[in-house]
């Protein structure tokens, strides 16, 4: 079955321990050509005209510009002029409604239509080959990760949107997006992040100015589905056209009909287009007042673009009148209902280049860019943003600042990270007996930031304060700068992340081998469903890249109503199978030879796992004991510890820990039901939970792999690797078709990515504040670390901070993270990650440099948090409140200038409102999500890393059946969709992934030829209903597969294939997805984006 | 006196049969017919009963026997009266009148079944399966016999080596049909499933927790409903024992020898000894106890009926669990008898009422546990004792599983023919007796069925209250002590003509080693003795060796049972008490004493009792007291008086081999000696002869006599240790040699350091200061005469 996806499929990253080595899937590989340094080339791109005011323009320009959107058109115009300045201004960026009050006006730009030809020929490697404008787009570099990127230059362009309806207009500041990143004052290079997603520096600007373009590109690409081919004649029609000089850029569209390039995108954005959408999303009639306001306010825009924006400016005024024009509806205040062209809205963007992120910078902090985008790190005393990153880059200098800002301040820790292969991997520091060089107070580690004083003799804790002595052996005077001498050559002393050799006062024991025990399921279900095969054949394969050496250890049971051990010691001459059957009390039945190095024991493993189906076939036991199993399993671990990895298929019915069905037990209590549904999501019992921590305590991870086609609540069971450091699986339903290559792949990379156990974390930060809480995957005993027994790569844990002090403005604040763990080789380790941050006590600086994608990160562990312990209704709004509050935050104290009645956006967040939405759309906050999958989505979200995070609430969509007519070099999608059921056409194939799920939408009418060269069908009746990728012989099929692959290996995961038929209930499943839609449990994205807008006015009344 | 050799050599046995035809022999032949009277006797009424001894002219019947009307139900014997003429049968123990059924019809004086032959008072019908309803040529089926080893694996490799060849000749022993099982444990239990064919399976229970025999068939997946049959005791026919498994799936763990031969040779390559690591200064963790309880849950899920044995081998004392015995520290010693009589052993009770209930399910199911204990510390038989013996199982003891004693006893329980042990199962016997008579109850192997009546006598000694028992195995030499009490009821007094004689049945219903239901009918008559005055009659009666024995096993049974009971004082008082009884003498006059020859033995007997393991337990651990016991209690009475006086032969060039005395007066430089003592051979080599032997005059053609000399008590050692189950251990020794010890033990200290200067040349002296038997008679008769 796998065969058509090599198992490798997705090159996964080998197990190497180190960055290096692992050429991990998530680095992008691609292209990086241009990366380095986009961000300061953005900057340098300034005195491009071009490009820069783009992004500005997109912003305001866009709504001015966009005449055609319909309500802003007209405020826009006014203030527009203000906007001009900024330009100039450029810092504006951060949030619009901040750079209003800065600069006086605040424009967001679009992309003039001159722009985009550069941009497209520069973005699009194929330019060229504009002529066939779809290729172009496709190849483009954006590829998925690029959202964000681009979302943070779209801002909602609200003016368009809001169009006719007046508040709206206001809405949306925010384009400058990108450059707002950069933060007003450093502007220039914060805005050159944004630019980064663009990439090419010179295309970026283009695209930068994408920001505009972000709207295009959501709208673009939309554009050309909705109007693109032949379906609306409001596309066609589209105002783009005239917008843009769409000429150019009409012709793309119309052409290829699904992606559309950065370049497809500025077409949109002229997207006067809107207006004749004006249909499509139909604002409600609302409040009249933004009406009124807006006008002004939709300006907005923070002008902030680089340098550049200014030329753009001009252009795009001209053509925003008529845009503005075009929505009178929206001044009329009435409250009749708008149209918003919802190309407008602010939407993620995609980029494919790759950036070059310098942590530091002089004395100056870079904001990191988009964790979805493809980067390279350059670590100058700052560790990388992979591993270490900040809801904001800039720390407020007091408690009340932050409670003012509503954002939250927290860290995401990711002490594992796989850097990109192009980084400079982390150097392991060895002091020998002496160990790590440690503050006496704090013990914090030595680090870039300590200073040293008095000749060197001494320095200063920078998180503690405290003055140590340096110790001799260490001495070496300083230097004219006041820097150690050696400082450049010393990692720890130069470098954000390094790795000391620990020495015996870190151990308690020697350090544990790598011992990898396999549980497996082969109660009567598991054997039926062939889930059981699935994971004996996932183990078999799988154990071939285990390292060799004695240090690895393997070990293998299996479970129903009773636990079989399996001796596999190498003397004997077969297997022998060890039952045990009291499950109420286990122990483990043999002292030894439970658990043999792998070297030993190969043949004998293999042999067995290839009997173990055969050998139950004919078990009738329905029964499965899980937690004896585990608790069983962990006795033969405990004296070693190591990673449990258990195979489970049905709900654990007997037992120590056994559960019951209590998703039919909530449905049959109906009335009860309702209201306490989330007491579901919480644990039945201590039982499991008291285990776990007893697992904690002798170093046992265990890590579930759930292949079940009915309830097993997870909600139980997600607590062991939740506790164990451990993570889930969730297989449901499974299918032994589709989910055997996905079960292998995903058991592989458990076991060969960079990981380490027996590990102790802790995270230290400057007097000011302190560590409030810690959350993710892990079991903690003490108030100070957490102990995590296995930690890998994609584990991320979240730590949140509260002040306790004040900072002085413009000190630092600095957060260390120290890792101590064992590698996979045995050798003991400490690494420590340092991140020091600027305190700024200015608002506005604060929401400049906030973090959208951690600060999602952290939106999304609090519902979480949330949702086994309060109702759905209630978490749902939780998460909004915390959006509107921050918007209203930014609104109140840093946009005073702009009229009351738009909606403004910080440009930094201004994805926030669709995110949100997103957010409350999502499996685990939806109202009609089956338990299961509402714990899994909880746990799943308990250790995600910042960069999945953003699919994972905002997935990313692709259309395939053209893929062909992109052109496509890296085999990145590069175009991606948003999610609107209005993007997606019945002769189409759409792709949707969040790094976990990929879902094939079908449509009913897809050209057969299609079908044959995609799926091996002639029709959509064809089709199978258990999908499983293929590779067939032709481009079509290559393409899309190298597609599939280059996704698999950005996300480090083998991704589910699902197919969705339009029509079919796997269909409805997909459209749950279009979170824009209106839906019967949420508002569609224009409609919240008004509700919003009026919980603002609200609160500002 | 003169007859000192007392038990006839083994070599006699077979030839002249001491036990007689019936295979019982009673302490008195002619009982005293009041309670008064029969307290006089001083020894008690007791009848010892092998009761399926084979013997060549057994009259085997292929029917039915004929019982009399309940409640009495005694069977058709030769001591009824019959009537010919109206087909009338009178029971001599309840006196009713049955008629002959039908098919007795040509039932006439001259034509009598063979269960009426006067001669036949012990017959054996060999009853048709109920299943082959009578039809001789249906082969009825015959339950396979099944053999569950447990096998101890805390032991050093070289023992698991041992163990593991003497599985491997017992695997090629075993009837192709018999079922076989194994279990291993060590720390924990192993259950070995040897009908799964993938690869080798095993369920392991873990040694620290005790669990019910519910909970264990329940975890291997056993407790389907109907496959657990219930206790129930086969009833009288016994018909229902087909063997056949209900649950087929306990075939999984049983399985024919000829299937699993080569799995469990397979498993035997690849045991080990057990993993678990040993603390330093601890014992190995051993669970014996939850081991025997899975052994005993799993042969549960056979019908009732089916012969079955648990045949353990443990190598050390159990440290775990239920059963345990010992803590695992080392530094706290197995318990003694001197922490038994302080009652210092603080397991000893808990494993004791483990095993008993653990002998109490086997009872139930019919099972039998054999107990194979090689260790040169203790493993605890003391406690498991009472499982063992209620069983009517074999116990060995020995130091090593290399050891012969061991290996060749080990072979013996699988051999067949000639050297079968005539292993048979699912004994019950039952006793009918004359009105007069009341059943104590039975020393020996077997356990009370409670059923009660109205021979159930109120004192109780041993398995009582009853009047039937069960014997889950027994075998050729199984012997049980019966106990009666004489109490005439007011019915038999009131009839009139008191009948002269009492009549005694037995009957056996047992399962042979072939899996034949047989009933082995025992009747015997004996003389009422009437009134005080005819001692006479009483003196012919006795029997002296028996009484030894029945003595021997009482007062074993009263030191275990009693606290502070001083068997030693208490024997002396009964000798005394009997010698003032039956002796002739005058009054404090010592040298006026005589004694019956019927009781000229007996002092000598109890001299030797009152040194032996049986009296003396200091000497030993409580698991040899216990082992010695169990034996006593259940070999026949030639072997048991073997056990108490020893016999001894010497070989000389000057005569034919020739008993000896047990004296120390017997060793001689130019003899050899083979002492008998049940437990062990001993053959003691003079010093001439050894030096002798040294110098190699055997191997030299022109000292042929010396060489047959040497060979000849081997030969004969040879012969008992052949015959006797369990294997005696093999001492060859010298004279003055550290071995020798085994000899002198034994011996009658007539001869000490204090009396050296008495001793014959190349004699030898026994450095004690036990009193010799000399000494013993003397007091005896000067106690005895005592007004």
């Amino acid at each position: 079955m796998a065969s058509s996806f090599p198992p490798g499929g997705p090159s996964r990253p080998r197990p190497g321990y180190y960055p290096p080595s692992i050429a991990n899937p998530s680095p992008n590989p691609s292209p990086a050509s241009s990366l380095p340094g986009a961000m300061q080339n953005l900057q340098i791109g300034r005195p491009s005209v071009p490009s820069g005011p783009p992004p500005f323009l997109s912003a305001i320009s866009a709504p001015a510009s966009a005449g055609s959107r319909p309500g802003t058109p007209p405020q826009s115009l006014p203030t527009r002029p203000q906007f001009q300045q900024p330009p100039a201004i450029s810092n504006g960026p951060p949030s619009i409604g901040v750079s209003g009050p800065r600069f006086p006006t605040q424009a967001t730009l679009r992309e003039p239509a001159p722009m985009n030809p550069t941009q497209g020929s520069r973005a699009v490697s194929g330019s060229p080959s504009a002529g066939s404008p779809a290729n172009d787009l496709v190849p483009p570099s954006i590829y998925t990760s690029s959202f964000s990127a681009p979302a943070a230059g779209v801002q909602m362009a609200h003016p368009s949107l809001v169009s006719s309806s007046q508040q709206l207009h206001p809405l949306m500041g925010g384009q400058p997006s990108h450059p707002l990143a950069g933060g007003p004052p450093s502007q220039p290079l914060r805005g050159g992040p944004p630019s980064q997603p663009f990439t090419g520096g010179p295309p970026s600007q283009p695209l930068t100015g994408g920001p505009p373009a972000q709207p295009l590109t959501g709208g673009l690409p939309r554009q050309p589905l909705m109007g693109g081919p032949p379906s609306q004649p409001l596309m066609g029609g589209t105002p783009s056209q005239p917008l843009m000089g769409g000429p150019p850029s009409l012709p793309y569209m119309g052409q290829p009909q699904m992606l559309q390039h950065s370049g497809l995108r500025q077409p949109l954005p002229p997207s006067g287009a809107a207006p004749p959408f004006g249909s499509p999303p139909v604002w409600q009639q609302q409040q009249p007042r933004p009406g009124v306001a807006p006008a002004s306010s939709m300006v907005q825009a923070p002008p902030q673009m680089f340098g550049a924006p200014p030329s753009p400016f001009t252009q795009s005024r001209p053509l925003t009148p008529p845009v503005m024009g075009n929505s009178p509806l929206a001044w009329s205040h009435s409250s009749t209902p708008s149209t918003i062209d919802p190309n407008q809205i602010p939407r993620p963007m995609a980029d494919s280049s790759v950036i070059v992120f310098k942590t530091r910078q002089g004395n100056q902090v870079n904001s990191p860019p988009p964790a979805t985008s493809d980067f390279i790190v350059e670590d100058a005393g700052n560790c990388s943003p992979r591993l270490m990153r900040c809801t904001m880059n800039q720390i407020p200098c007091s408690g009340d600042l932050l409670s003012t800002s509503s954002m939250p301040l927290a860290l995401l820790v990711q002490p594992l990270a796989i850097p990109n292969p192009a980084e400079e991997p982390i150097q392991v520091v060895d002091f020998g007996e002496i160990g790590p060089i440690r503050c006496s107070r704090c013990k914090g580690y030595i680090n870039p930031f300590m200073k040293f004083v008095d000749q060197g003799k001494r320095f200063i804790c920078n998180l503690c304060g405290c003055s140590n002595e340096t110790p001799r052996d260490y001495y070496m005077n300083l230097g004219p700068d006041g820097r150690r001498r050696d400082a450049d050559e010393r990692p720890e002393l130069c470098r954000g992340t390094v790795e000391f050799v620990a020495t015996k006062e870190y151990m308690v024991r020697d350090p544990m081998p790598a011992v990898f025990f396999f549980l497996v399921d082969v109660s009567m279900n598991s054997i039926r469903t062939g889930a059981t095969a699935a994971a004996c054949s996932a183990i078999s394969q799988a154990i071939a890249d285990l390292p060799e050496g004695p240090r690895t250890l393997v070990g293998i049971a299996t479970f129903d109503s009773a636990i079989h051990f399996y001796n596999l010691k190498r003397a004997l001459q077969q297997p022998l199978m060890l039952v045990v059957p009291d499950i109420q009390d286990v122990y483990t039945p043999l002292h030894t030879d439970l658990i043999v190095p792998v070297a030993e024991c190969r043949q004998h493993l293999e042999q067995l796992l290839e009997s173990i189906p055969s050998m139950f076939e004919t078990n009738k036991v329905a029964d499965s004991a899980f937690g004896a199993a585990i608790k069983a399993a962990f006795l033969a671990l405990k004296p070693t510890g190591g990673k449990l990895l258990v195979f489970q298929s049905v709900l654990p019915s007997i037992g120590t820990g056994s559960l019951s069905s209590r998703e039919a037990e909530g449905r049959t209590n109906v009335s009860s039901g309702e209201k306490e549904a989330h007491k579901l999501l919480q644990p039945a019992d201590m039982t499991l939970k008291t285990m776990a921590i007893e697992f904690a305590e002798h170093q046992v991870c265990v890590d579930v792999f759930v292949t079940t086609q009915a309830f097993v609540d997870m909600a139980s069971i997600s607590v062991v690797p939740r506790t164990t450091g451990g993570q889930v699986y969730y297989y449901y339903p499974f299918s032994a078709l589709s989910d055997t290559a996905k079960l292998y792949n995903d058991l592989r990379w458990n076991i060969s990515r960079p990981q380490g156990f027996e590990a102790v974390m802790r995270v230290r930060c400057s007097q000011g504040i302190q560590v409030q809480e810690y959350s993710g995957n892990f079991c903690k005993r003490i108030p100070t670390d957490i102990d995590l027994p296995g930690i890998d790569c994609d584990k991320s844990i979240m730590v949140s901070f509260k002040h306790d002090d004040k900072f002085q403005e413009g000190a630092e604040c600095a957060f260390q993270c120290a890792l101590l763990y064992t590698t996979i080789y045995g050798q003991r380790r400490i690494r420590v990650s340092n991140l020091s941050l600027p305190c700024t006590s200015m608002l506005g600086t604060l929401f400049r440099s906030a973090d959208l994608d951690s600060l999602l990160a952290c939106f999304l562990r609090q519902a979480a948090t949330a949702i086994p312990t309060s109702p759905l209704s209630q978490v749902r709004e939780q998460i909004m409140n915390l959006c509107v509050s921050i918007l209203h935050s930014y609104r109140k104290f840093c946009a005073t200038v702009s009229t009351p009645g738009q909606l403004i956006l910080p440009e930094s967040v201004k994805l926030l409102p669709l995110y949100t939405l997103a957010l409350s759309k999502s499996t685990g906050l939806r109202n009609d999500g089956r338990l299961d999958e509402r714990s899994y989505w909880a746990s799943h979200v308990a250790s995600l890393s910042v960069s999945l995070t953003v699919p994972w609430v905002y997935p990313r969509m692709i259309s395939i059946h053209d893929l062909t007519s992109k052109e496509n070099n890296d085999s990145i999608p590069s175009s991606t969709l948003p999610l609107s059921s209005a993007h997606l056409n019945d002769d189409g194939i759409y792709l949707l992934e969040n790094g976990e799920d990929c879902l094939f939408y079908v449509g009913n009418m897809v050209n057969s030829e299609i079908l044959q060269q995609i799926f091996g069908v002639t029709s959509v009746d064809g089709l199978p209903t258990q999908f499983l990728l293929q590779q067939y012989e032709n481009n079509l099929s290559k393409i899309l597969n190298d597609v599939v692959n280059e996704i698999r290996r950005q996300r480090c995961s083998f991704l589910r294939m699902r197919l969705c038929r339009k029509g079919d209930p796997s269909g409805m499943v997909f459209l749950s997805n279009m979170v824009e839609d209106k839906s019967p449990g949420g508002l569609s994205y224009m409609e919240f984006l008004v509700h919003v807008h009026r919980q603002i006015q609200t609160k500002m009344e | 006196m003169a007859d000192m050799a007392g038990g006839a050599p083994a070599t006699e046995v077979a030839t002249s049969d001491p036990d007689g035809f019936d295979g019982v022999r009673m302490t008195w032949n002619a009982w005293p017919r009041s309670k008064i009277e029969a307290s006089k006797c001083v020894i008690p009424v007791a009848a010892s009963i092998s009761p399926i001894r084979s013997f060549p002219d057994l009259v085997v019947l292929p029917y039915s026997p004929l019982r009399c009307k309940p409640p009495c139900s005694a069977v058709l014997n030769p001591f009824c009266r019959v009537d010919f003429p109206s087909r009338i049968w009178i029971c001599p123990f309840c006196f009713s009148r049955n008629h002959f059924p039908q098919h007795y019809a040509a039932i006439s004086e001259s034509n009598v079944p063979g269960e009426l032959y006067p001669q036949c008072s012990t017959v054996e019908y060999a009853i048709p399966a109920l299943g082959s309803g009578g039809d001789p040529s249906a082969a009825p089926y015959l339950p396979p016999p099944i053999f569950l080893f447990v096998i101890d694996t805390c032991v050093i490799e070289e023992e698991l080596g041992f163990v593991k060849s003497a599985m491997r000749r017992a695997i090629g022993l075993i009837p192709e049909n018999a079922l076989v099982g194994l279990i291993t444990y060590g720390t924990q239990v192993q259950l070995h499933e040897l009908g799964f064919s993938e690869l080798s399976k095993l369920y392991v229970f873990r040694g620290t927790k005790e669990i019910s025999k519910e909970l264990i068939l329940d975890q291997v997946g056993l407790s389907a409903p109907g496959s657990t049959p219930t206790p129930g005791f086969p009833k009288g026919g016994m018909s229902q024992a087909n063997g056949l498994h209900p649950a087929a799936s306990v075939n999984r763990f049983l399985l024919p020898a000829s299937d699993c031969e080569y799995t469990l040779n397979a498993l035997l390559d690849e045991l080990q000894i057990d993993q678990w690591p040993v603390e330093a200064g601890n014992r190995a963790r051993r669970c014996t106890g939850v081991a025997l309880s899975v052994a005993a849950a799993l042969l549960g899920t056979c019908l009732p009926g089916t012969g079955a044995r648990i045949v353990a081998l443990v190598g050390g004392p159990c440290t775990e669990g239920p059963g345990m015995i010992v803590s695992k520290d080392l530094s706290q010693p197995v318990r003694s008898h001197k922490d038994l009589d302080k009652d210092a052993a603080p397991h000893f009770h808990k494993a004791v009422k483990f095993y008993d209930n653990l002998a109490k399910q086997l009872v139930n199911q019919g099972h039998v546990l054999d107990l194979f204990a090689s260790a040169l510390d203790q493993v605890g038989v003391a406690e498991m004792k009472v499982a063992v013996e209620r069983t009517g199982g074999l116990v060995v003891l020995a130091e090593s599983f290399g050891h012969p004693v061991f290996k060749d006893s080990f072979k013996r329980i699988f051999e067949s023919g000639e050297q079968s042990l005539g292993l048979s199962f699912n004994g019950t016997h039952e006793i009918n007796c004359s009105k007069e008579i009341k059943i104590q109850g039975i020393i020996g192997p077997c356990t009370s069925l409670e059923k009660k009546g109205a021979f159930c006598s109120d004192t109780v000694i041993g398995q009582g209250n009853t009047t039937a028992w069960k014997i889950c195995g027994l075998d050729r030499s199984t012997c049980l002590t019966v106990f009666f009490d004489i109490s005439p009821s007011e019915r038999s007094s009131q009839s009139g003509i008191p009948n002269p004689q009492l009549y005694i049945q037995f009957l056996t219903n047992y399962q042979n080693s072939e899996g034949q239901i047989r009933l082995r009918v025992t009747t015997i008559t004996r003389r009422w003795v009437e009134g005080s005055t005819n001692t006479a009659e009483l003196v012919d009666g006795f029997d002296q060796e028996t009484a030894a024995v029945v003595l021997a096993r009482y007062v074993s049974f009263k030191m275990e049972m009693e606290e502070e009971f001083d068997a030693t004082r208490w024997l002396d008082r009964t000798l005394i008490r009997l010698c003032s009884r039956f002796g002739d003498y005058r009054k404090d006059d010592p040298s006026s004493f005589i004694i019956n020859p019927n009781f000229s033995i007996f002092p000598q007997f109890m001299f030797n009792l009152r040194r032996s393991q049986f009296v003396q337990v200091f000497n030993n651990s409580p698991d040899e007291t216990a082992y010695f016991r169990i034996l006593l209690n259940r070999e026949s009475i030639t072997n048991s008086v073997v056990m108490i006086q020893p016999s001894l032969i010497s070989y000389s060039f000057a005569a034919p081999p020739s008993p000896a005395l047990l004296d120390v007066a017997s060793i001689a430089a130019d003899r050899i000696l083979l002492l008998d003592a049940y437990f062990s051979v001993v053959i003691f080599h003079g010093t001439t002869v050894a030096q002798w032997r040294n110098m190699g005059y055997q191997n030299q053609p022109e000292h042929q006599a010396f060489a047959l000399l040497l060979q000849a008590p081997h030969d004969d050692a040879q012969m008992i240790i052949r015959d006797r189950f369990p294997a005696p251990r093999l001492v060859v020794c010298d004279q003055h040699g550290s071995q020798a010890r085994f000899l002198l033990a034994k011996l009658n200290p007539s001869a000490t350091y204090n009396s050296a200067h008495e001793v014959a040349p190349g004699s030898d002296i026994i450095f004690t200061d036990d009193a010799s038997l000399q000494v013993f008679c003397e007091h005896l008769q000067r106690l005895a005469v005592q007004s």
